[in-house]
């Protein structure tokens, strides 16, 4: 419809120049008709091309550009990211490295001072011991010392008893009583 | 129990009365044990147990009875009895009790108190000093 309207426009406008001369572009053979048919023909076409490839093509590719540049930003963020995470935990690993180094320290130190008391126990456990050992040599030695004196005495006195029963005489004996009646009556 | 106490106040008090001057005397003893065979008192027995006991206690004390291995001479016992009565302050009588086990020499027993000095005795206290 809206190309016949143009091919009439265009005769009309032929009628009312093909009165006058020919011009330099009839005299090259141009005919606005066809010339004019291309072009209507082209931006046909052109809009055809524009609404159904290039403008989806166009499309596409921002769309592609807009997830590269995404993408891109994604990636540069999360080079950050993980920049600040490596410094993080290197930090992190630094203090833990810091307060492992602390940890081991004071469990050496408690270790030390365990094992020190422990020792220090078992030293005067033992010299405890040895002391209560002595101590009982001593007692023992002292308690043998004594049975023996008492049973030496013992046999000296029983001996004496018995040597002193037979050898004295009465004349002895009233001697002996005479003197003791003298010490019972100064009592 | 109870009877048993009672029955050594009474016996204290029939022994109160059969001193005289400090002494046992036979007469009051006599007296007493006339009483009870008289009277008759609860635990006749007990009382006269404890009775016994009391007069021979106190005899004991005016008696020094000395143990000697040997001869002892008259002499030597009316020494003792002297000087006992004299340390005492009350008349002791000596008796004498033969002891061989004290080899020599003599024990005097005043009551409770014993003196001694006898070769026995000084082994012994020779071994117990060891």
């Amino acid at each position: 419809m809206l190309t016949s309207l143009f091919l009439a426009a265009v005769e009309a406008h032929g009628a009312v120049t093909g009165a006058s001369e020919p011009g330099l572009i009839e005299k090259f053979g141009v005919e606005w008709r066809f010339v004019l048919f291309q072009g209507i023909s082209f931006l046909i076409l052109f809009g055809v091309l524009y609404k159904f490839f290039i403008k989806p093509t166009t499309a596409t590719m921002e769309d592609r550009q807009q997830k590269i540049e995404s993408g891109l930003k994604y990636a540069e963020e999360m080079k950050a990211q993980l920049a600040t995470a490596q410094q993080e935990s290197l930090t992190l690993i630094k203090n833990a490295q810091v307060e492992s180094n602390k940890i081991i320290e004071e469990a050496r130190k408690t270790a030390k001072d365990f094992a020190d008391k422990i020792q220090k126990e078992a030293a005067e456990r033992a010299t405890d011991q040895m002391a209560k050992a002595q101590q009982a040599i001593e007692l023992e030695h002292k308690k043998m010392l004594a049975e023996s004196r008492s049973e030496i005495a013992r046999l000296v006195v029983t001996t004496t008893e018995r040597v002193l029963a037979k050898k004295l005489t009465e004349a002895d004996r009233a001697s002996y009583n005479e003197t003791a009646a003298k010490e019972l009556t100064n009592v | 129990m109870a009877a048993n106490k009672k029955a050594q106040q009474l016996a204290r008090q029939l022994f109160k009365l059969s001193l005289v001057d400090g002494l046992v005397s036979a007469d009051r003893v006599s007296g007493v044990l006339g009483y009870l065979e008289k009277l008759q008192p609860a635990h006749p027995l007990a009382v006269l147990r404890a009775y016994q006991r009391f007069v021979t206690i106190e005899l004991a004390k005016s008696q020094a009875v000395v143990e000697h291995a040997g001869v002892v001479s008259d002499s030597i016992l009316q020494t003792i009895a002297a000087s006992m009565t004299k340390k005492y302050g009350r008349a002791i009588t000596a008796s004498t009790r033969a002891n061989p086990k004290l080899l020599a020499g003599l024990r005097v027993r005043v009551g409770d108190d014993v003196y001694e000095s006898s070769v026995s005795g000084q082994l012994g206290t020779l071994a117990a000093s060891v």
